[in-house]
């Protein structure tokens, strides 16, 4: 019953944010993206014709009531057609986030736990040669650009230059065995990228928390390392680890899928996006860009709750 | 020391000398400390933030953080065996068995994201056979003794959830749960309030009655030593500077340094307030000790002598005391 109330009173807030975040973005995609109009019309069109085709657009109609039409949309999740293909936005999106998320799951999953056993061990090693050999190998990670790092994987792994195993571009998945022969590198490249930073940032988080007076009287009493990591550093650290995971959700969702989709050629959410922002596709912007809010607002709230899940000394007000 | 005829010591530490290195050169922190403790002792440690009073009892328990530290010499011999150089498995099973230690902060020294119950079951499981069920009898049995009123409902208990007091009761029993043969308490009564100070301390001679154990006491408050220690330590500098049995130390103090600490104590019925008296000067720097006695800087007695040389503990004449002082008060 708290939960729910805590829930309620939290989405209530974020009601602002949402209508802050789409009222910019709508702002932005009508006055500075590009005018579909005469992309859809032939050559040497009639004042009639371009007349037609901005009422059906939308164009014609004062900003504001546009604005309040989106957001009637976003209540009722019904985006309408795309202006490129026609196709209702629904359906689209219905087709390529699944796609999206089997593409960006095992990259995300991996790199943050990947990221976490190579912190714990730096950190239980501090300063020893195992910490500086990790975190030597986490700067080198930082500092390579992705877009090396995907065409130096693409070179290795998916062509005659390299080891030729995986497919490099496309999505064309009906089993588990082409699903995992195009996600592997992706992933690789994915996991590669954000390990650096996952290492260093949770090791740092990890140090902090080994300083800490309950963790040596943990050690007071005999507790054999594993234990002491999991039960005394791990458990009272995640707070904060918490809100790095939760938080680069709603970002490695939409951007991190943009990057990988493009340069791996995968049918998902990030290209469909990334056509809409070229071609001025409104209706498929106006569904991404709304439905990011609300799952941002969503993130907040479970994050809170996922808070008072893992210390018991947080409180839901 | 007031050694028990007949008795093997519990604990003896010769000769311990412990080193840190730090950026601006290598820290004696400890430096040739030896004692001796008998079951049912109360031994108390007493000096100035700094002196290594904390970084001996940690040895003791194997916990001096290496690096920077190490235990450059010496032996601490537990029972009979000598624990300096045994290998962190070994370390662990002595740890929380054999030897306990409170520390000084109720507040943070608990796992604050796991009930008192669950880490009191923790520490018997790991140290003993008891079945699951057994260890939370056994835990429920602990907070009981230590004086904690309703103990099975504190047991579902978040350490947030208790007092001060509480907490650091929820620490004793813990380090009880296993009946070490030597409890170290490092400052154990320093974040409390006067009159839970008090009834804590007061539980704690009980329970070293109770399970006679030897105790060290480690701290600031030399009227706490005064009620519960047989045996007091002072330490300046990484040395022991006086040892001997609290009775006399209070009332005949021999080393200057034990005098001056004695004096600095405010006594609240004096007839007229009067300015408290200080030991003039400051604790001198661990990397850049005086050439001879390392209280001769602050020492309103010393001379070229005590400039030169170091002092080597010594019985006091006329006293039990031991002292590293070439003109100790009483000899003059």
């Amino acid at each position: 019953m708290e939960i729910l109330q805590f829930a309620l009173r939290k989405i209530i807030g974020g009601i602002p944010l949402i209508l802050g975040v789409t009222f910019i973005s709508f702002l932005l995609m009508v006055y500075y993206g590009p005018d579909k109009t005469y992309e859809l019309l032939g050559k040497n069109p009639t004042a009639e014709q371009i007349e037609s085709v901005r009422a059906e657009l939308g164009y014609d109609q004062p900003f504001l009531q546009r604005y309040v039409t989106y957001l009637r949309e976003i209540v009722t999740l019904d985006f309408g057609n795309s202006f490129s293909s026609g196709e209702r936005v629904n359906s689209i999106l219905k087709r390529t986030m699944p796609i999206s998320l089997a593409v960006i799951t095992p990259g995300f999953i991996l790199g943050n736990l990947l990221g976490l056993v190579l912190a714990l061990v730096a950190a239980y090693h501090r300063s020893g040669w195992i910490d500086k050999a990790i975190m030597g190998f986490s700067v080198v990670g930082m500092s390579i650009s992705f877009l090396i790092v995907v065409i130096a994987f693409q070179l290795i792994f998916c062509s005659s230059y390299g080891l030729n195993w995986f497919p490099s571009r496309g999505w064309d998945v009906y089993s588990l065995s082409d699903y995992l022969r195009f996600v592997t590198v992706p992933t690789m490249a994915t996991i590669f990228v954000a390990l650096g930073y996952n290492t260093r940032f949770y090791r740092a988080v990890i140090v902090e928390e080994m300083g800490r007076d309950h963790v040596r009287t943990a050690r007071a009493f005999g507790t054999p390392p594993a234990q002491l990591l999991y039960r005394s550093v791990l458990k009272n650290s995640l707070i904060p680890i918490i809100t790095r995971i939760m938080f680069s959700i709603p970002l490695v969702v939409i951007s991190g899928s943009l990057i990988i989709e493009t340069y791996f050629g995968i049918p998902g959410v990030g290209k469909v996006t990334y056509d809409a922002i070229t071609q001025g596709d409104q209706p498929i912007l106006k569904a991404v860009v709304g439905l990011t809010a609300v799952l941002f607002v969503l993130t907040l709230l479970i994050t809170d709750i996922l808070y008072r899940v893992v210390d018991p000394r947080v409180s839901l007000k | 020391m007031t050694a028990p005829v007949g008795k093997k010591p519990v604990l003896t530490v010769k000769e311990l000398v412990i080193e840190f290195q730090t950026e601006r050169g290598v820290v004696r922190a400890v430096d040739g400390v030896s004692f001796e403790l008998y079951a049912g002792q109360t031994l108390g440690i007493v000096g100035e933030s700094g002196c290594g009073k904390t970084v001996t009892c940690l040895a003791l328990l194997g916990l001096v953080p290496t690096p920077p530290g190490r235990i450059v010499s010496g032996s601490i011999e537990l029972n009979g065996r000598n624990i300096v150089g045994l290998g962190d498995r070994e370390m662990r099973n002595i740890r929380g068995r054999d030897i306990s230690m409170i520390f000084q902060e109720p507040m943070t020294a608990l796992n604050p994201v796991f009930t008192v119950g669950n880490q009191l079951c923790e520490v018997i499981r790991r140290h003993t056979d008891a079945t699951r069920r057994q260890a939370h009898a056994q835990a429920v049995e602990m907070l009981a003794v230590v004086g904690i009123p309703a103990p099975a409902k504190r047991m579902g208990d978040y350490p947030h959830q208790l007092s001060g007091g509480m907490r650091q009761r929820v620490m004793i029993a813990m380090a009880l749960s296993c009946n070490p043969s030597v409890l170290v308490a490092d400052e154990p009564t320093t974040a409390l309030d006067v009159t839970t100070q008090a009834q804590v301390i007061e539980q704690m001679v009980l329970l070293q009655e109770q399970f006679d154990m030897a105790v060290i006491l480690i701290t600031h408050d030399l009227g706490v030593v005064a009620e519960t220690c047989e045996d007091v330590m002072v330490m300046y500098c990484g040395q022991v500077i006086e040892q001997a049995p609290a009775s006399g130390l209070f009332t005949r103090p021999s080393h200057p340094y034990t005098a001056g600490l004695l004096a600095s104590i405010p006594r609240i019925r004096r007839e007229r307030l009067q300015e408290l008296p200080v030991i003039r000067g400051m604790v001198p720097d661990l990397l850049s000790l005086p050439m001879g006695c390392r209280f001769s800087t602050r020492c309103e007695y010393a001379d070229q002598r005590c400039q030169a040389q170091i002092p080597s503990l010594r019985t006091a004449t006329g006293t039990d005391a031991a002292v590293a002082c070439f003109k100790p008060l009483g000899e003059a």
